[in-house]
Formats: structure tokens, sequence, C-alpha cells
């Protein structure tokens, strides 16, 4: 039997097998830490323990593992780590992604994850300058990001890819 | 929706200090990541991963109101020596969850008096008043979290100035207080301070109503009272903007409150009038058209009660009252912090007494909207359509879900019965299914929720699911009254279309695509493959997938009876088989809307079936269906004609040998099988042999005739048994043979077919005949294989039976019949049958000179088998055997094919 007879027969294999179970391809586990500075021989340390409570003010650092635990390559693996309400996003925490010679950059959402974008993330605001309603162009602060994002080009078989980003307990 | 969003912008900024909030204790934060991909097979993904929760911990802060140090005291009260001064202080909570404080008092060593009798209350109503029902002396005081009603509290510290204190002389006196959830937690530079005074002292007290908790858009009364507790009358003060001097008591209007009405006052001594002040330093009077008036922190009303010299005695009193709005806007939890300040002259220098501070806590409003995509929601019953939709597809409803409440506020969302397939409420990302509630949402912030819903395969109509939306904190309300704690959105699809569709197309180009359209393609005119019967027709087709939504088809076909179909995929869509030839598929594997595939039909003709001859397009007569798996009315049906050849054969055997006298006759029997596929109709002749002998023939051996024709026999291995009778006249020399050839010619349909078999016939002298006929069986069992012997397999059985009859007029003597044992064959079993014999022994023997009764078991390859008959009892064979006339020997003998 020739490659893409397989193919096709995989692929009739793939739908019984969408349809009888629910898939897991991409495996997202996520962990919350709450980030302790903490004074270790004269120098001050970080340390992360489990975030099962915080603070007000305290710093939560989210680590989302992400494993393809298929035998195939995904494509455009967007992983998305929202930013509770209850907390406001740390600027610079999300750190770039390396893949290889790429490196993936997280872009931000400020709508609830409807559209997203690299930094700076500008707004449209109206404001009254000398008497006249202008549209003025902002930077939308880190306090108002909803929802953090890395875009896979692509995921190969079995990779793992870790993503972290840090967030303030409001 | 930039106006709106100015709007907030600008509550956010006048009310910054309650946003400010903590998160309250308890709090969990959720968090849930998602993914979205495209998987090895082009289809677009997404899950999500595990909920991980924090829950907020308790920070414990509060703050004790005004401070002061023993150096700058934050409040001085002047009384007369012995008389009682009261204290008021705010005791506000400004953690994020419930505490109680601790509060003591303390006096300062290094002042000139001690006050007696310290005392704390209560002050339920914040006006700087211990009223009746507040008398009840506190050592500590329970506050809820910040930013919520009953997070502050107003605490009178009452003392007494000694007798013995002097004019001047002053005591100190400091409210300390610590956490009792966190005792590391206090709050102790609060001095405030006593003065004995002979001089005029007034008082200044203020009251509010209602007192604690305010809903936005109600009205604060503010009255300000007090009178000379001291021991001489008062002069004024001069006031920028004033003419002449006078008493001011003066308000600085909180921040976001209104004040839309003229004040009201009186005085127990001068002329009071109304006056205001924009900033702080200089006043007017104060007359309607300078109305309202919002508090910004700077812009004052007061009154100014003027009069000449010492004009103010003792005990006269004065009260001060205005109204101020809370604006319908105001975030719950806000604060409105207000005192009063009465500036007087004492007589010997001016003097400037602060009241007590009120406190007033904007009251939560718990309400939620939710409609449609926006930047604020519409609150009511509200729809959402989306005109048309696909079957099996997936639609979105995007609604904003707003908190119309003042106070941050979770909701929880749930749908109503769906006609829409299965629904799922989704965070806004489209993604992220929604668990639990949503929020807390700040007030008058929005969310989009979005609602996704799988319409089902088979739905043929709109349909509609309803959205609600419900306040954690107020989950009561209907949907139709605004700003309660209950909304809905009904959510629409108008029409729904099939998303599912099926073309099956020949594929004629040898190539994908380009076939022309349903239903035009469903037929292929000019192709018409023939094949022989137990053949296969090839049909290369197309199968491409029309509708909405990915979609797997299976493969069916109607055929002519007992016909079959093998579906294969081909690759390459060259319309031929590919090589090596795939493994056969039942249907088409998943096929993405839009795409097609290509495939092979392979008709498997069964052997034996009858000639067709059709014509395409009109006489098809095969079809092959192909049928949705996820909607079974979903399909499409292809037909193709196939020819099946005609294919003539007939055999004519076996070819018989035989002895006969002369005269004499003797009958063989011929087999005619027509091998066709078709029934053929066939004339029998001989050529009549060399000698003029007489040659009959009979279907029936009984009518017979000299040649036979109109012969109809069966197609697909009919037989028809012929006989032949061959007639010798007398005088034919001994040994001479003759050969007949027996011709079949038959007709199957177009075609004529023949076949030829011939009959050996040898004269002989005596009068003994022989006759030798075979039967097969499959392998030893009684199934007869040929009934001629004419076919046997390697196991098979053959019975030979060997007749040998005197056929003259006297008796034959010492007659033996041999048999030899064939090649290529093993010996079974012989027997033999006498028929004729007054009396008869019969004798076997292997070597014709050893005889024996018994037949024997064995024979050697090569041998023969030898039968006599011993008549005269001595069982051996002599001359004086004889086989009288007429008499018979059946010798049965059976062999196995090795």
């Amino acid at each position: 039997m020739r490659v893409k007879q397989w193919w096709i027969v995989g692929l009739g294999l793939l739908l019984a097998f969408a349809l009888a179970q629910p898939r897991n391809e991409v495996r997202l586990d996520l962990k919350a830490f709450r980030v302790l500075s903490v004074q270790q021989e004269g120098r001050t340390v970080e340390r992360l323990e489990a975030a099962l409570d915080a603070r007000p003010g305290q710093l939560i650092e989210y680590q989302l593992n992400a494993q393809n635990t298929t035998d195939n390559t995904l494509r455009q693996v967007a992983l998305i780590i929202p930013i509770p309400t209850s907390t406001t996003y740390q600027a610079l925490s999300a750190q770039p992604l390396r893949l290889g010679e790429t490196l993936v950059v997280a872009e931000f959402s400020f709508d609830g994850g409807r559209s997203f974008g690299k930094l700076p993330r500008m707004r449209k605001i109206r404001v009254v300058e000398n008497g006249k309603e202008v549209e003025k162009e902002v930077e939308v602060k880190p306090e108002e990001f909803t929802h953090a994002r890395w875009v896979l080009p692509q995921m190969s078989a079995r990779q793992t890819v870790l993503l972290k980003l840090r967030t303030v307990v409001r | 929706m930039n106006k709106l969003f100015t709007l907030w912008v600008a509550v956010l900024v006048l009310f910054g200090a309650a946003l400010a909030q903590q998160t309250p204790a308890g709090t969990n934060i959720s968090n849930q990541a998602s993914a979205s991909y495209i998987d090895s097979a082009g289809q677009a993904r997404t899950t999500t991963s595990n909920q991980v929760i924090t829950v907020v911990q308790q920070v414990y802060s509060f703050s004790i109101t005004p401070d002061g140090t023993q150096a700058s005291p934050g409040q001085t009260r002047n009384a007369l020596p012995g008389a009682p001064v009261y204290f008021s202080y705010t005791v506000g909570n400004t953690g994020n969850g419930s505490d109680t404080i601790q509060l003591t008092t303390a006096q300062d060593a290094g002042d000139n008096f001690d006050l007696s009798g310290t005392t704390l209350y209560l002050d339920a109503n914040c006006n700087g008043t211990i009223d009746p029902g507040e008398t009840t002396p506190i050592t500590s005081i329970s506050l809820t979290r910040q930013g919520s009603p009953g997070a502050s509290a107003c605490v009178i510290v009452a003392g007494t100035i000694p007798a013995s204190a002097t004019n001047g002389q002053n005591g100190n006196l400091n409210l300390s207080g610590a956490s009792a959830g966190n005792p590391s937690v206090t709050d102790s530079n609060n001095w405030a301070r006593a003065a004995a005074t002979t001089s005029a002292a007034l008082t200044a007290t203020k009251s509010a109503s209602p007192t604690g908790s305010v809903t936005p858009g109600s009205n604060i009364t503010y009255t300000i009272s007090g009178s000379n507790v001291g021991g001489s009358a008062a002069s004024g003060v001069s006031v920028g903007g004033l003419s002449g001097s006078g008493i001011l008591i003066r308000d600085t209007i909180p921040s976001g409150l209104v004040v839309s009405v003229l004040p009201t006052g009186s005085a127990g001594a001068g002329t009071a009038q109304m006056v205001f002040s924009t900033n702080g330093t200089s006043w007017n009077p104060l007359a309607t058209g300078n109305l309202p008036l919002t508090g910004n922190g700077t812009i004052a009303i007061g009154m100014f009660v003027s009069g000449t010299g010492a004009f103010f005695p003792q005990t006269a009193a004065y009260t001060f009252s205005f109204q101020a709005s809370v604006p319908s806007a105001s975030v719950a939890g806000t604060t409105y912090l207000n005192s009063a300040t009465v500036q007087f002259h004492n007589g010997s220098s001016g003097q400037s007494i602060t009241s007590n501070t009120t406190t007033h806590t904007t009251a939560s409003r718990f309400s939620v909207a939710i409609g449609g995509a926006g930047v604020s929601a519409a609150d009511g019953a509200d729809t959402q359509t989306i005109a048309s939709a696909f079957s099996g597809s997936t639609v979105s409803f995007n609604s904003t879900l707003q908190n119309t409440g003042n106070a941050p506020d979770s909701f929880t969302l749930s749908l109503g019965a769906s006609t829409l397939g299965v629904c799922t409420i989704l965070q806004s990302d489209g993604v992220t299914p929604l668990s639990g509630p949503v929020g807390p949402l700040a007030a008058g912030t929005t969310y989009t929720v979005v609602v996704r819903c799988a319409i089902p395969a088979s739905q043929t109509g709109g349909g509609s699911v309803t959205l609600n939306a419900t306040s954690v904190n107020n989950p009561s309300g209907t949907v139709a009254t605004l700003l309660d704690g209950v909304d809905a959105t009904t959510l629409v699809v108008t029409a729904v279309a099939s998303g599912y569709g099926v073309d099956a197309a020949h594929n004629t180009n040898s190539a994908a695509g380009g076939e022309g359209s349903d239903p035009g393609n469903d037929s292929r005119a000019g192709y018409n493959p023939a094949v022989n019967p137990g053949g296969i027709a090839l049909f290369p087709l197309e199968v491409a997938n029309t509708g909405q939504n990915p979609d797997t088809y299976t493969f069916s076909a109607v055929l002519p009876s007992g016909w079959t179909a093998v579906f294969y995929p081909d690759s390459n869509c060259d319309g031929a088989m590919d090589a090596p030839t795939p493994a056969p598929v039942s249907g088409t594997g998943l096929l993405n809307n839009a795409s097609a595939g290509c495939y092979i039909v392979a008709v498997q003709v069964p052997a034996g079936a009858s000639p067709v001859d059709t014509t395409p397009v009109t006489g098809d007569n095969v079809q092959f269906i192909v049928t949705s798996t996820t909607l079974g009315s979903v399909s499409d049906t292809i037909r193709g004609a196939v020819d099946v050849n005609l294919v003539a054969q007939i055999s004519l055997e076996p070819p018989r040998t035989g002895t006969l006298t002369t005269p004499g006759t003797l009958t063989y029997t011929h087999i005619l099988v027509n091998n066709s596929n078709q029934s053929g109709v066939c004339s029998i002749a001989g050529d009549g042999g060399s000698f003029s002998w007489t040659y009959q023939y009979s279907l029936d051996g009984s009518t017979w005739a000299t040649g036979l024709s109109g012969v109809s026999v069966a197609a697909n291995g009919g037989s028809q048994t012929l006989f032949v009778r061959v007639l010798t006249p007398a005088g034919q020399p001994i040994g001479r043979t003759d050969v007949n050839t027996l011709t079949a010619t038959c007709t199957v349909g177009s075609a004529t077919v023949n076949d030829s078999v011939s009959e050996t016939t040898t004269v002989v002298g005596g009068d003994l005949r022989l006759t030798k006929t075979g039967v097969s069986y499959v392998g030893s069992s009684s199934t007869v294989r040929d009934a001629s012997a004419a076919i046997a397999l390697p196991g098979d059985t053959i019975e030979y039976t060997v007749v040998a009859s005197n056929i003259g007029t006297g008796s034959l003597s010492q007659v033996v019949i041999t048999d030899p044992l064939p090649s290529y064959t093993s010996f079974v079993s012989v027997s033999a049958a006498i028929s004729g014999f007054p009396s008869g022994t019969v004798l076997f023997s292997t070597d014709g000179i050893t005889w024996s009764t018994t037949a024997p078991t064995a024979l050697t390859a090569g041998g023969s088998i030898y039968v006599a008959v011993s008549t005269n009892g001595n069982s051996t064979l002599e001359a004086g055997d004889l086989m009288p006339p007429a008499a018979t020997i059946t010798i049965t003998f059976r062999v196995q094919v090795q």
C-alpha cells in the first residue's frame, strides 16, 4: 500500500478516534507559584512556592507546560495564559520562547482575548484638546492586559515547551 | 463609545481611592490556559489546561484619624476648667478583610494636666456627640474590609478638664489602636489637646442624615451646630471678600457631592448670611444663581454671623445646615468625609475650631446587563440574530456582560434550553470554557462572553438559546426590570441551511477535477467496458465534498444479481489502478469541505454471467452510491454501463470403442455439454464411417433418427446425452474396424461452435462380446465425478464395469476375462457377478494360472485381473467349464487414481 493510502486510512481512523473520545493532542499543564524574595548569605534571591494562597501585592508566576503528545507536527500552535482579573500583569515578565533559531515573543490582549498584538499595544482614545475633540493613540498599560499568547509556527512530535509570566495580586 | 469611555475614565479618576481597593481576602484567583493549533489533518483544534486556583489571604491594615503629635495635636478642644471635652476620631479598616481594632488612650506626661474620666464611645451616627443609645463605653471596634459598608466607624473620646486647671493650660491625650488579626499592626500618632480657657470658646459639632451608607443619587443633610461654652463673649474675625467681621462656619464640600439648594442656618446673636468660596480664601454671599456647587476639595460653603465687638455671648448657639447629593454613578465603597471649621476671636486671638468628621460610604448596588457586542450592554430583554448558518457548523455569539452596579461583582452565566444544538459558554478569547462566575468585574466594566453552539448536522430550521446573567451578590430580579441582578439576551439563528453535500462524478479526464457539474456528471457517455464472464470492469470516479463541513462518505453499489463491486483509492487521480493494487476501501475517509478524492470501482462480473450489451447513459446497469456518514440523507449516485461478452464453447465426449458381431447392433452414449454463457441450439450428425454401416441417433435411446437438430442445451454446463446405435450388416470381415465421427454444431447467440467425437467399432468373430464402461467418483465417496470416467482427479476412485456376454447360439468353453490395472492407479477391489449360468462359481486370478474363489485384495502395478467361471464344481478352470448362450459375466473393478 502506498503512503497516500495509509494516509487516507489514517485520516479515517483519526476521525473515528475524534468522534469516539475527546482529543488531547496538546497537553497543557498550568502551575501557579508565589514569588518570594528572601535574603540568603547577604543576597536577595527569589524563591518559588506553590501559590495555593497569596496576599494583595504579591507576585504570582504562572508556568505553562505544553506538550505535543502526537507523533505528528502541529502547526500554528497558539498558547494562551489568561491574566486573572484579580491580578495585573507584571511588565516584561512574559519571557520569549526560544525555538531553535526562532524566538517567539509574547503577544498581549487588552480586550479579553479577542485581539492580540506585540508590544507596544496602542489604543485610540478621544480627548478634548484646545476645545476640539481629537483622536489620539496611547500605549496600553500592562495593568490592562487580559491575556498573553505565544504563537509557535510549529510544534514537533513529542515536543515540550515551557512558558512563564508573572502577575501581581490586586 | 468613546464618550462613555471618557465618562468612565472621569469616574475612575474621581474615585481613584475607591478603586485602589485590594482584592478581598478569600477571593479565588483561578486561571486556565488554552491552546489552539492545526493538527496533522489540517483541522483547527483547541484544548485547555487544568485550572489553578490561588486564594487571596488577608492583609491587616487600618488607620485612625486625625493624626497628631504632642507638639502638634490633630484636634484641639477648648473648655472651661472642670468642663468635659469630646474628641472625635474616625477608625478605618484599610485591609482586605474584616478586623477588630483594640483601642486604648494615653495621657501625656509632659503637659499641664491629665484629663480625668477618659472613656471611649462609639459615635454610631458620626455626629460628634454622644447621643442617647451611644453611652456604652467601648474598648475595641469591629470593622468590615475596606470598601464595604462598615469599613470605618466614628469614635468619641470623652474626658474632663480638671477644675484646678487655669486659663491657657493644656492637656494632651492619645488614642492608639492595634489590629486583633495582626497585633503588630498599630496606629498611635493620634494626639489631641484639651485647652482650659476662660475666654470665649465655641464648639462645632457636625451631624449628618442619613449616616453611614448612602445610595447613589440620594441626599445627605449636614448640620453644624455649636455654642459658646467659654467664659466670655466671642468676637468676629475679618474674612476675605466679606465686609465687617463675624464668626465664619465653613465647610468644604466633599469631592463629588453636589449642593443644589441654598443652605439654612441661624445664630443666637449677630446676623447670619450664607456665603461660599471657590478658592477657600475669598468668600462671597451665596445666592441661588451660584448653585449648583460640586465639591472638588476646595469649593466651600458657609455661614457668616456678623456682629460688632464681642457680640456672641456665653451660651449663645448657632446652627448651619446644607444638603448635598451623592452622584448616581458613585462607586460603592466611595467614602465622603466632611468636617466643618468655625473661625472666631476669643478676645485675645483668632481661633479656628474643627468639628468632628462625618463619614459616608456609598452603598453597593448590584445589577447586571447582558446584550449584544458593544461597549455597553443593553439591559432588559434583547435579541442577537445571525441571519443564517450551516448545519454541522458552529456559530459564535459575542455578548457584552456589563456590571451596571456600582460595586465590584461577579456574575453567573447560564444557558436556557437550546434549539441550536449543544451550546457552550466561553471566555472572551472564544476558546477557554467559562468555569464558575465571571468576575469580580469593577463597576461599569464589561466582559465579552462567547457562546458557541454546534448546530446539529440534521438541523433544518433556525433556533435560539437564551444566555442568562445573574449577579452573585443580588441573584434576584427579572429580565424586564432594569438595574437589577438578573438579565438575559436571546441568541437567534434565523435560518439553518444544510452544511453537508457531496458530488460523485465519473473521472473522465484522468485527472482530479475538471468534470461537469452535478447531476450531468453522474453518467458517462461513451464509456462501456466489456468483460468476459468472471471479468472485472473498472470505473474511475471522484468524490467531492460540496458541503461546508469536513465529512466522510461510505461507498455502496446497486448491481445486477451476483455482481459485486470493490472500491479502491486512486492516489494520483489518473483513473488507472495504482500499482501495486492498493487495499480496498469502504469509504472516502475524511474529506475537508471543498476537497475531493479519487477512487476506482472494480465491478466483478460473475462466471457464467449472461451476455449483456447495453448503451451508456440510457442503459446504465450499475450504480455507485456515495453516502455521508454524518447525514445519511446526503448522497450522490453515479451510473455506469457494463457489457458482458458472449462466450460460446461446447464439448462432446467421450470417444467410444466397441465390438460387435456381423450382423450385430451396438449402442454408444455421449454427453454434449454447453459451456457457453448462453444456451445453444445444436444439430448432431455423424459422417457414417467408411463401410456404409448404419448409424442412428437418439436423445432418449428409443426414438432413432439419421440425424438430430434443434437440440437445446442450457448455458453454463447444461448437458444432453446422445445415443448412437450402430448396426452392421451380415458378412463383414472379422477384424474390420469402422470409425464414425459424430459432430455437434451449436448456435450460441450470434456464434456457431462445434465439437466432434468418434466411435470405433470392431467386428469380432466369436460370440463373446465385451463392453467396458467407467464411472469416476470424488475421492472415495459415492459422489459421481464423471459418469463416463472422462475426468478423474488424483485420489478419485474409478469404477470400471466389464460385461462379457455370450451373444452366440452355442456355449463357450474356458472363458477368461482379463482387465489390466490402468497406469497411475492403485487397485482397490474387484468383484464379479454372473447370470445365465445353470450353476457356477466365479474364479479370480492375478496370473491366469492359479485360481481362487476369493477375490484378490491386492494387485501389483502392471498386473491384471483374471476372471473365469467354473461350472463343473472343481474350482479351477478346465475345458469343461462352459458359458451358455445369453450368459453374462459382470466384473466390477475399482481403482484409485494416484
